[in-house]
This record gives structure tokens, sequence and C-alpha cells, in this order.
């Protein structure tokens, strides 16, 4: 497999110089994500990129597949992530086929809702059941087309069923979103919120102020967003803080987050952020910072290297 | 010389439609927050349905004005000149009505250079217009075939007062100024690591840098192998030789507005990996 951020990392190095925190390798994953390949009331095993990784379960562990679980839902073939006890032995948490659905309204009935999920995401549909609609439309008033639509799911062999909403919906159109000011300037840290995509199993973020140009990987038709960003690219590293737990992490931009960029919401875990979608994480990343995939989000903030930034 | 104010009073008029018709293209009306009562929202098709200063309303409302512009400046029809002075009477009274009802927005007259909210002098301006739209009913000539006119130099003197006096109580001037002021400094202070840099700029700068023409012999293709983007740099490599062995050169390229610099290093070539 091509990875073109050790390439990049390496090359700027020379002409720039390393950056102060690219050195060393990134921080070891606090958390694993893969497919079940065995499990017992004690042990999981997961199929992860790179092998498979064996992981002690306790009573203490909580399981998550739509809402609490037992251990008779991690069967072989679901797709995982779990997170340990950091510190100490065993696993904190596991996840069964959380899925994520973040997009734009293209239809919807009573039962289910058409999404466009970015241009390189496709569309899905998610099936709404009757026990969680008026959960959803209390925090999405507007299940209308051009309006925005997040939503914590459960993947089923019928497609992703909704559980919980994934944020309350701005009250804005998907393509009424107001940019900031093209002279604001970026601060050395931005504060906003973190949420999470189904972006695979290894570690990596939607950024969602990717450059267009070049092989840097943006989208052209992506919004600026409602946060000043720097422009960055596909490998670029990032610097993301969860101000809720204290865990921090380098993660690498694996994808434009042009859907991310559309999202003025907030988040609401530990106190209230600004406003602003600074990162999309893959569910591995997110579990690792302390997030909580059914929570949707968590209250980051993103520290700018400041090598890229002088010129 | 009553006849030569009726007919100035078609070129004010036709000067006016048009310049709100190109205002409200050019420059987009800020649509205020005004989807939500109490805080709650309204349904999907009720704001976007009655507002006024929707996109698609101004766009529409641009293409009428500008119509109307052309139209007094070709033919002295009444119907025109009626349906003219029937314009600024609505747009009188809806003015009027703004300044009531909506205090803190603009009338969006001129598009997105009337954001300031509606005072009294954008009523009397609206009223003032009106009335000159009144007095064109009777002019006997079209806007083009009076400027032909023998004594149209005492119209144009005249239409030049008027838009004088008309630019000193539209607060648009001021806004355009502004505006224009602004645009000047964004352009120039955009921060780099936000700024919109394009490709073809970047190339410009690199191609001619001392640092390419230092290195440019080095070069074995003109394609580069990778060009990506991280915050001030856009970054280029090159498959080069040095010393007779391969070799990659990399440039940075500032992504700034003015003075932009450009940096290189040359590294070995990464050997393939083996599998």
């Amino acid at each position: 497999m091509h990875h073109p951020e050790a390439a990049r990392r390496r090359r700027r190095a020379a002409v720039l110089g390393a950056p102060p925190d690219s050195a060393g390798p990134p921080a070891r994953p606090g958390a694993h994500a893969g497919t079940v390949l065995d499990a017992s009331p004690h042990l999981l095993v997961l199929a992860v990129p790179g092998g498979e990784v064996r992981l002690p379960l306790s009573d203490t562990t909580a399981i998550w597949h739509g809402d609490r679980a037992g251990p008779d839902v991690l069967r072989p073939g679901r797709r995982a992530v779990a997170r340990p006890y950091r510190g100490r032995p065993g696993t904190e948490r596991v996840w069964i086929d959380a899925a994520r659905v973040t997009g734009t309204i293209t239809a919807a009935t009573r039962r289910s809702v058409d999404v466009d999920l970015g241009p390189h995401r496709g569309t899905t549909t998610v099936t709404i059941p009757e026990t969680v609609y008026d959960r959803i439309r209390v925090r999405h008033p507007r299940l209308e087309p051009g309006y925005l639509f997040d939503t914590v799911c459960v993947r089923t062999p019928d497609g992703p069923r909704a559980v919980a909403p994934g944020t309350s919906q701005p009250g804005y159109r998907a393509d009424a979103l107001t940019a900031p000011e093209p002279d604001a300037s970026v601060p050395g840290e931005s504060h906003g919120t973190a949420t999470w995509f189904d972006g695979g199993d290894a570690p990596g973020a939607a950024y969602p102020a990717v450059d267009p140009e070049g092989r840097a990987g943006g989208c052209a038709d992506a919004p600026r967003g409602c946060v000043p960003l720097p422009l960055l690219s596909i490998g670029s590293g990032l610097t993301v803080h969860n101000a809720c737990t204290g865990r921090t992490a380098r993660i690498p931009v694996t994808e434009c987050g042009c859907v991310a960029a559309r999202f003025c919401d907030r988040c609401v875990q530990c106190g209230t952020s600004p406003r602003g979608r600074l990162v999309e994480l893959t569910p591995v990343a997110f579990a690792a910072l302390g997030g909580d995939l059914e929570t949707g989000c968590f209250n980051a903030v993103l520290r700018h290297d400041r090598g890229t930034r002088r010129w | 010389m009553v006849t030569a104010f009726q007919n100035t009073q078609v070129l004010l008029l036709s000067f006016v439609l048009l310049a709100a018709c190109l205002a409200k293209l050019a420059v987009r009306h800020p649509a205020p927050a005004h989807d939500h009562v109490h805080g709650v929202p309204l349904p999907g098709w009720l704001p976007q349905a009655t507002r006024l200063d929707s996109r698609p309303f101004a766009v529409a409302v641009a293409l009428v004005e500008g119509g109307l512009g052309i139209a007094l400046l070709v033919t002295s029809q009444f119907s025109v000149r009626l349906v003219t002075a029937l314009a600024f009477a609505v747009a009188t009274w809806t003015v009027s009505e703004l300044r009531v009802r909506r205090p803190d927005a603009g009338c969006g007259c001129f598009g997105g250079l009337s954001a300031k909210q509606v005072d009294r002098r954008t009523v009397a301006r609206a009223l003032l217009f009106t009335l000159a739209a009144v007095a064109a009913l009777g002019a006997p000539r079209a806007g083009f075939a009076w400027l032909h006119d023998a004594h149209a130099t005492v119209g144009l003197a005249l239409l030049a007062v008027e838009v004088a006096l008309f630019s000193l109580i539209s607060p648009e001037v001021a806004t355009l100024w502004e505006k224009r002021a602004a645009w000047r400094i964004r352009r120039e202070d955009e921060p780099c690591d936000r700024r919109h840099s394009p490709l073809a700029e970047t190339m410009r700068t690199l191609r001619a840098s001392a640092a390419w023409s230092a290195h440019e012999d080095t070069v074995v293709s003109a394609v580069p192998l990778d060009v990506w983007r991280e915050g001030c740099w856009r970054f280029l490599a090159y498959r080069a030789v040095s010393d007779g062995r391969p070799a990659e050169l990399i440039f940075a390229v500032s992504t700034a507005a003015r003075g932009r610099r450009v940096r290189v290093a040359m590294v070995p070539a990464e050997e393939p990996a083996l599998r």
C-alpha cells in the first residue's frame, strides 16, 4: 500500500526542517478497530490492520450495539471498535457495528431518510425506527431535502439503522453556510468539535480544509467551513486534543472533510465548544482519544504546526 | 424647459434602475437570520417562500429593473413609464414598511450595498424617485433619443446635479467605498496559510525564481512527482540527477499574496521497497 504521508514528511523535512512535534512515530493508538474473529465472555479476538489482537473482557466492559448489550452480540464477522482501559489491563468499551451517517438530506419519509454523504462517500438510506423517530426529530426539526443530517447508527444487513442523533441539526440549508472572513487569521490552536466517520479501521482524519490543487486531495467544490483553518493535504499530520479527557494524538489526514465543513455546530460533552467541526476522525482514532462513539463528538483542540505557517 | 426636465428624469430613472440591477447581481444582500421565531425554526418551506431577500427573488427583481432601465432608454411608450412609476411607488411603500417593521434590516435596493438599516433618507429617496417617475410620464423622448438631441447638454448638466444630490443621501456610496477598501485589504492581507493559491501562480513563481534557475539543469522530468500543500507552503518534488545518481529536487513555494519566496533542497532518491 502506498503511503504518501511518509514520503511527504521526508521531503518537507528536507526543505523546511522537521517540525518540532513530528519527532518520532505517532503515539500507539489507544484503541483497536477490526472484524470479530472469535469471542467468549472473557476474550475478544479482532482481525485488525496488520494482524490480530486478543482483548480481555470482564464484567466491567461496556458493550454497545445500538444500546447497552451483552457478550452475545460479539459475533464473528461483525465490525468492532474496542478501547482498553488507560493505565491498567482490561477492555473498557466495545462498540459493535457502529456507523455514522452525516450529510445532506436528499429525500425523507417518516421511516427513512436518503442522505448525500459528500462527493467521495456516495449516498445511503437510513432507516428510522418508530422508537427513535421522536428523538431524531427533536434534534433534527427539518427532515427536508437540502438540510443537514447527522445520526449515530448501527449497521444491519438492510443498511444503517438510526439509534440516536449525532448532533443538533444546524438551522441553515446545507448550501447556505456562512464562511469566515477571508482575512481571518488562524490562531495557534483552534477550538471546536471533533466527530467521527466511517473511515476504515486505521487511525485517520477527514480534515475540512484540504487544498484542492495538485495532488493535495481536496474537493474542488468544498465550502470554506466556519472555522479559519490552514490548508493542508492528504498525509499532513494533525495534533488533536480531547479537551474532555485530556488525551492528545498525532493523526494523519486521510480524507477531505468537505462534509464536516458544512457543519457549524457545537459539542457539549464538557462545556460548550465554539462552533465548527475541526476534524472528523475514524472510529479507532476517535475512541483512542477517549471519545464515545454513541455520543458523536468531543470538545476538541487542534494544534497547528507553526513550521508551515511562516514563510 | 419643462420638456427638458421631463426627459432628464427618464435618463435619471434609467441610470438608477440599471445601477440597482448591476448592484443586485454583483453584490449579494446578506440574508438576515429570520427563519427562527423566538428561537424555534420555522418549517423549511415557509421562510424560503416568503423571503423577499432570497437570492432568486433578488435576481428576478434585478432582471425586471434592468429590463425597465433599458426600455426607458429605447422607447417612449407610456406603458413603460407607467410601470416604472408604479414600481417606484411600490418600492417607496416597501421601504417605509421595512423602516417600521424591520428596523435592523437593510432594504437591499442596491443588493449587498444596501445592508445598512432603512432610515428616513432611504424612504425620502424612494419618494423622490417616484415623483421623478411621475414627472417622466409626460416626457416626449426616449432616453437614447434625448441624448442625441441638440438641447441635451442642459439635460445632462441637470442629470449630473441630480445624481450628485441622490448620491449624497444614499448610504450605498459610503458602503461601496468601504467594501472596495476591504476587498483590497483582503486580497493583500489574506493569511498565507488560508489563501487560495492556484497552482498556475505557484508554477509562475517557481519558474521565475533563482532556486529554479540554479537547479533547472538537474531536473530530468518536467512533470513533478508530487505536489501538495501545508499551510503557507506548496511543495513540488521533481526527479533529478545529482553527481550521476538519482535524486529528488524538492521546492517549497510560498502561498502568500506578495513577496513569495522559494526554497529548495536536493535529497537522494528513495530506494523502491523490496517486495
